[in-house]
């Protein structure tokens, strides 16, 4: 029997009608950018250039202008990657598997959580495409004929999997978004005053009525690419942790790996889905549809998966002395004292200990506080990935190898500029798409149960 | 691009019964009560899921979940028959002494097709059957049936009582009855 909840908070302040929930989220659709916006938008055009002008200088004079050589032959690069990839799980993670465990409060974040991930893995794929050199030979890593290469792809390789698995993840993604956004943009649709505004948003509703038989379906539909995701979610950053554990460097080659990365890319995703809805809420004044309960629960997960990786990054350490192995003995105590345990001791405060202030409830429900912890998060990710390739890599087997690398100006204009493809990506994507779920958030109104 | 399939258009339909609501709780009341009296209710359009309307209205189970099986089902069998023939039959590849024949390396590549497969397909079929395409035009019954208001459309048959019809919208919470005949609508 459905009837009122008289325990549960309502999960949308402000006692919203339907007709509110359409006029406050489509506000900044249907008015002219705000100065907020603008500042934001150039900003955003500004690192977009210095991904142009890095690119340009990566591919015109060859991936030699990256400080990467022979022993760490993945640095930056791949760093970014892992990162950018992190982060894209969150928006599937939120989407798919809080739908499966019936969680409302998913309803007002998943939009834009879905937005970062399609942006987070377009800006991750840029990485392992150039560090290529021959980019524009790149399509030889799929499955051709032998007339474009000498041989077939190698199906054992970890980083075939990952182009099947980030392929895979991205258009799964991107259909699970856009169904999910077709009858949002049907609204705006029928809101739009303009006839070019009319035809597009006309032409992507793709004739959407809100007919019954048709909701049915695009439940079933959401409920099963729900569980379709959320094996995708875990098997993409599975594999993505296999390019580095099936290898034999000390440092990588662990079976703790998928479930480590799983964690990580979960802890960052939400990091950056607090950074942006801390602030979008403020901008675009959605403080009752984003409230302090939706903080609070997102804070939770932060604490708990960041707990989960502190766990993994002690466990390695464990692992590693029980093995009973001097080159896996070394590679961890090399990354706590040696040239580079900076990076080791900022993954290990940002991640293990920075999350834990969580427990208390005042952190949990101050938007400033969290929008400075969330970056934290990221930072802390960034180096754990940082700390897992380089200091593995700059000490192998042969201490006549040994160097030491830190990024190229090129390489660090690459990575400040996938912010400039991820903020202008979502700055547009704000402006002309409701940033939140109206449809889904008209059902909770009532708080039902 | 005009509607897709004209025989499916409101507009195009000689005579129907509007109903609009602006209440969930008395949609649902209205919809059962009109079932109830025999009514055959060609449609409901709401701008959020109403769960349970489906079933009072009668629409039969989505297969989805079937179509979605059999998708699932072709891309595990085309990505095991690609990496078998790339991999085994055409050229097999000696990496490091490992066996190439069916090893657990093969089921990343084949679980992602497989999810690839079964999404689209879904995807593809969920469009077809809900006559969804890009551009095509939308069958509008109300403007704001995507906003706040949720609309009943019963088509006029021989032998039907159409006050009737119109008392029991009313009385169960329709804020506005309209008529529509091919295309044109009128108030009552």
């Amino acid at each position: 029997m459905i009837h009122d909840s008289l325990i549960r908070e309502r999960l949308v302040t402000g006692d919203k009608t339907a007709a509110d929930v359409t006029r406050d989220i489509a506000r900044p659709i249907l008015n002219q950018p705000t100065k907020s916006w603008k500042i934001g938008f150039t900003l955003s055009l500004i690192f977009l250039g210095i991904f142009g002008i890095s690119l340009f200088n990566t591919i015109w004079t060859g991936i030699g202008v990256w400080n990467i050589n022979k022993t760490v032959m993945w640095g930056w690069d791949i760093t970014n990657f892992v990162f950018w990839v992190g982060i894209g799980h969150a928006g599937t993670l939120i989407s798919a598997v809080l739908l499966l465990f019936r969680q409302k409060w998913r309803m007002s974040i998943n939009r834009s959580a879905e937005a970062m991930t399609i942006f987070a893995v377009v800006c991750a794929a840029m990485f392992p495409v150039f560090h290529m050199g021959r980019v524009w030979v790149g399509y030889w890593a799929l499955p051709l004929p032998n007339a474009f290469g000498s041989l077939w792809v190698n199906f054992n390789s970890p980083l075939l999997w990952d182009v099947f698995a980030i392929s895979t993840y991205f258009s799964v993604s991107l259909l699970f978004w856009y169904i999910g956004l077709i009858p949002d943009i049907a609204t705006i649709r029928d809101k739009v005053k303009t006839k070019t505004a009319k035809f597009w948003y006309g032409f992507f509703s793709m004739g959407w009525t809100g007919s019954t038989r048709t909701w049915a379906r695009y439940e079933l539909i959401s409920l099963i690419l729900a569980g379709l995701s959320t094996p995708l979610v875990l098997s993409v950053h599975t594999i993505v942790s296999t390019d580095f554990a099936t290898s034999i460097v000390p440092g990588w080659h662990t079976t703790i790996f998928p479930p480590y990365f799983v964690a990580g890319a979960i802890f960052s995703g939400f990091g950056m889905v607090a950074t942006l809805l801390v602030v979008a809420r403020k901008v675009m004044n959605y403080e009752n549809y984003i409230t302090i309960g939706h903080l609070e629960a997102m804070t939770k997960i932060i604490m708990v998966t960041g707990s989960i990786v502190g766990i993994a990054y002690l466990t390695e350490f464990f692992i590693a002395w029980y093995s009973g192995v001097e080159y896996e003995q070394y590679a961890f105590i090399n990354r706590a004292t040696g040239p580079y345990w900076w990076a080791y001791w900022s993954m290990m405060s940002c991640n293990l200990l920075a999350p834990q202030v969580f427990w208390f409830k005042w952190a949990r429900t101050t938007p400033w506080f969290i929008f400075i912890m969330s970056i934290v998060v990221n930072v802390g990710m960034w180096f754990e990935r940082f700390v897992i390739i380089v200091t593995s890599l700059h000490r192998d087997y042969l201490p006549s190898s040994w160097v030491m690398y830190s990024g190229s100006l090129t390489e660090i204009g690459l990575f400040l500029g996938t912010f400039g493809i991820f903020f202008t990506c979502f700055f547009l994507f704000a402006k002309y798409m409701p940033v939140i779920n109206m449809a889904e958030v008209k059902s909770i109104l009532r708080n039902r149960e | 691009m005009g509607i897709l399939d004209k025989k499916l258009s409101l507009r195009n339909r000689s005579k129907m019964l509007v109903g609009i609501w602006e209440d969930e709780d008395k949609l649902v009341e209205a919809t059962s009560a009109l079932v109830h009296d025999g009514i055959h209710i060609h449609d409901i359009y709401t701008p959020y899921p109403v769960h349970g309307l489906e079933r009072i209205i009668g629409a039969r189970r989505s297969r989805l979940a079937r179509v979605a099986f059999f998708c699932g089902l072709t891309g595990f069998i085309l990505m095991t028959t690609m990496i078998w023939y790339m991999y085994v039959l055409d050229w097999p590849v000696n990496v490091g002494n490992k066996p190439v024949r069916f090893t657990p390396s093969w089921i990343p590549v084949m679980f992602e097709g497989t999810v690839l497969c079964t999404a689209y397909g879904m995807g593809f079929f969920f469009f077809w059957r809900n006559r969804l395409l890009l551009g095509v035009k939308n069958d509008l019954l109300d403007d704001r049936q995507t906003d706040d208001r949720m609309v009943i459309a019963i088509e006029c048959v021989e032998g039907m009582n159409e006050s009737d019809v119109l008392n029991t919208m009313k009385s169960n919470g329709a804020v506005e009855l309209r008529e529509l005949n091919h295309g044109v609508q009128t108030t009552i």
